[in-house]
């Protein structure tokens, strides 16, 4: 494959434990090359991924600092890290006491990253992850002391300009210490065909925390897959929600393990595509000790070519008794040639559980839409109005009314 | 009395393959308030479904007139601009859709199909007030999902607003009585009758003579096996209420 054979020189090979976890990389994913239709987790979406000979990794620093992308100020307080053509913007970020944002180098080169790297997951599971761990060099690193409630919602941008033929690596460490508060926006508004984004969040959280991470993918024609993965301890809080929108590829991957007693992940998405491209949301939850908790809930609407596909696992290990785990897929259907896929699946090891899983797929209630027409509202307008408070079920799970209008604004 | 609005002429029509209406034959004139009684199942509601054009039913023979046009050829919503409206036997619930919100969009529509600039928000809301008010529906449940949860009563005093709002030339209220308890069935009636003149006409579907008491019929028709078997005035409900629909309808079994 052209793509790795690229002669690239990273930042830092010579720092032997970074130049280590970069060759495991390499050497993982070269054992098992991109997803194909037998890679279980990929199944329904390795096609999507296509061609990557063509994409290359560019060392040079692109420092535009917003200015080939003007950079859009979401309509609330918040901090922001940018990145462009997977380019992290800026060195310094101002967080008040208690935070600190580092570009990852820095943070490689403090050795604060080097017990956060590749700690979260086993590159051999996970294809482009490993790919991922083989360019490192391109994050943020996000830590927020113990006791601090941060203020502000940190936003994350993602965008891309003139990006030939681009592949962005990221990695993002995300740490919060026990009893640590924040939220974290993801916001990806990438238009360009040009680039490929193979991101992964490793996250943290110590005990009592709680994470709030939302995560908005544009409209746009690019391809982006992330892996989030998730370390739980005692009674920490992880709640997720994702909206993905029309996109040649968007995957959405979460792997969570809930290490200790009282952990509680939630992950929430709504995906809406109209008429072409991917959205991929899968998840793997492992309960991995009493009393912990899962729920998800994801709603989609698929029209046009475009497909929808909904991977959800929830592993529930032996010993993890007095575990609730549930998850929800629905769809709309719109269209003939529009595919939804879902696959769920159960691993239960205990006994002293509560566990389910559901899945629907329809069309719109004709009853509804002739409600509708018969006060004067047209087809259109009410199959609008309907697919919108379809997915309005989902979005209510968002409990910050500022973030949840921004979001259902972007519905 | 006023020029007709809506004449239906040798109306045969069936749903599922099943033969419905049969022959049927109705003009309401501007003004006028026409009543409609029979039978369980018999097509009352199908009736009310043709003319608002609901899918799924098939007119085999005759023709329906709006102010003397082809009704037939027209959108449901097209209908309803137009200025046919129907509050239903069974409204229906939507979840996901707050009933102001609902409301506005019904009421935009229409003044976009004639022509009208929609209203914001601001305006909306002192319309929808004042007409809330009428019927006593409170701030609270104009801010509920459309009929999810509504108790009977409430979800017809919410067709009733609907039709306030949207002043149809054309009512058609399917049992719009049912479910009301005596205080709440006052205020639909004055509801109805505030909106009610001589250039609107209304068609009653109903099994009771009560809401007949608070909104007088010109016209009473007894309806059978798919069409009209007879036609009076409001004592002709009076008469029906005492001695059933025996005395009008050869039950052939
Ligand atoms: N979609 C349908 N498929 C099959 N049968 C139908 C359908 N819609 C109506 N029908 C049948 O047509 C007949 C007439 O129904 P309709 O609802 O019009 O009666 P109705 O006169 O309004 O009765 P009620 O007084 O009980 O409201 C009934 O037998 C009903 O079951
Ligand atoms: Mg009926």
């Amino acid at each position: 494959m052209k793509l790795t054979e690229q002669d690239i020189t990273l930042w830092g090979n010579d720092i032997p434990w970074l130049a280590g976890l970069r060759e495991k990389g390499m050497r993982a994913f070269t054992a098992t090359g991109l997803p194909t239709a037998k890679t279980e987790a990929w199944k329904y979406s390795f096609n999507a991924v296509g061609n990557m000979e063509n994409l290359q990794i560019d060392t040079a620093p692109h420092e535009c600092n917003g200015h080939c992308h003007h950079s859009e100020e979401l309509p609330f307080a918040a901090y922001y890290i940018d990145f462009c053509n997977g380019k992290l913007q800026g060195e310094h970020f101002d967080l008040p006491r208690g935070v600190s944002v580092k570009p990852l180098v820095e943070a490689i080169y403090d050795g604060d990253a080097k017990s956060y790297l590749n700690k979260s997951f086993a590159v051999e599971k996970f294809p482009f992850a490993a790919l991922n761990a083989a360019y490192l060099e391109q994050g943020a690193m996000i830590v927020v002391e113990r006791n601090t409630v941060l203020d502000k919602p940190i936003v994350i941008r993602y965008h891309a300009h003139k990006s030939q033929n681009l592949f962005c690596n990221i990695r993002n460490i995300i740490a919060l210490e026990a009893r640590a508060k924040a939220e974290i926006i993801e916001y990806i508004d990438i238009e360009e065909s040009t680039c490929f984004h193979n991101a992964v969040n490793e996250i943290f959280l110590a005990a009592d925390s709680i994470l709030k991470h939302y995560k908005l993918q544009k409209e746009g024609k690019t391809k982006y897959v992330s892996l989030n993965s998730v370390q739980q301890r005692s009674n920490s809080h992880y709640k997720c929600f994702v909206l993905q929108k029309e996109n040649a590829l968007a995957r959405h991957e979460s792997y969570i393990n809930l290490l200790q007693e009282g952990a509680c992940a939630e992950v929430d998405g709504a995906y809406r595509l109209n008429e072409s491209g991917v959205s991929d949301i899968t998840t793997n939850i492992r309960h991995l000790a009493p009393h912990t908790t899962s729920n998800q809930l994801v709603k989609g609407v698929v029209a046009g070519k475009a497909k929808g596909v909904f991977q959800g696992q929830i592993h529930i290990a032996p010993d993890a008794q007095q575990t609730e785990g549930h998850q929800l897929h629905r769809a709309l259907l719109l269209s003939d040639e529009g595919e939804v896929d879902c696959k769920p699946e159960l691993e239960i090891f205990a006994d002293d559980v509560k566990c389910s899983h559901g899945a629907t797929c329809g069309d719109l209630d004709k009853e509804q839409l002739f409600y509708m027409q018969s006060r004067g509202i047209c087809m259109e307008e009410a199959r609008q109005i309907l697919i919108e408070a379809y997915l309005q079920e989902v979005l209510n799970m968002i409990d910050n009314s500022e973030i949840a209008a921004w979001i259902s604004k972007n519905l | 009395m006023g020029k007709p609005i809506l004449e239906i002429k040798n109306l045969s029509a069936k749903v599922a393959d099943k033969e419905i209406i049969k022959n049927l034959n109705l003009t309401i004139n501007a003004g006028e308030v026409h009543a409609l009684m029979g039978p369980n199942g018999t097509g009352k509601s199908t009736l009310s479904y043709i003319l608002t054009g609901k899918p799924g039913y098939e007119i085999t023979d005759g023709e329906i007139l709006f102010h003397g046009r082809d009704l037939t050829t027209l959108k449901p919503e097209e209908r309803a601009c137009a200025g046919i409206f129907l509050s239903m036997q069974y409204p229906v619930a939507i979840p996901g859709v707050a009933s102001n919100n609902f409301l506005k969009h019904a009421v935009n529509a229409k003044r976009k199909y004639e022509g009208k600039p929609e209203l914001d928000a601001a305006e909306f809301l002192k319309l929808l007030r004042g007409v809330a008010k009428d019927l006593d529906i409170s701030a609270e449940m104009l801010k509920r999902e459309i009929n999810v949860g509504f108790s009977g009563g409430e979800k017809k005093r919410m067709e009733i607003l609907q039709m306030s709002l949207l002043q149809p030339k054309l009512a058609i209220l399917d049992e719009a009585d049912s479910g009301l308890d005596i205080d709440a069935l006052k205020i639909v009636a004055e509801g109805v009758n505030k909106w009610h003149n001589n250039d609107n006409s209304l068609l009653i579907i109903t099994h009771h003579q009560d809401l007949l008491n608070h909104i007088q019929p010109d016209v009473v028709h007894i309806y059978a096996d798919g069409h009209i078997v007879k036609s009076g005035d409001k004592n002709l409900a009076i008469e029906l209420e005492k001695s059933g629909y025996k005395a009008f309808v050869d039950t052939k079994e």
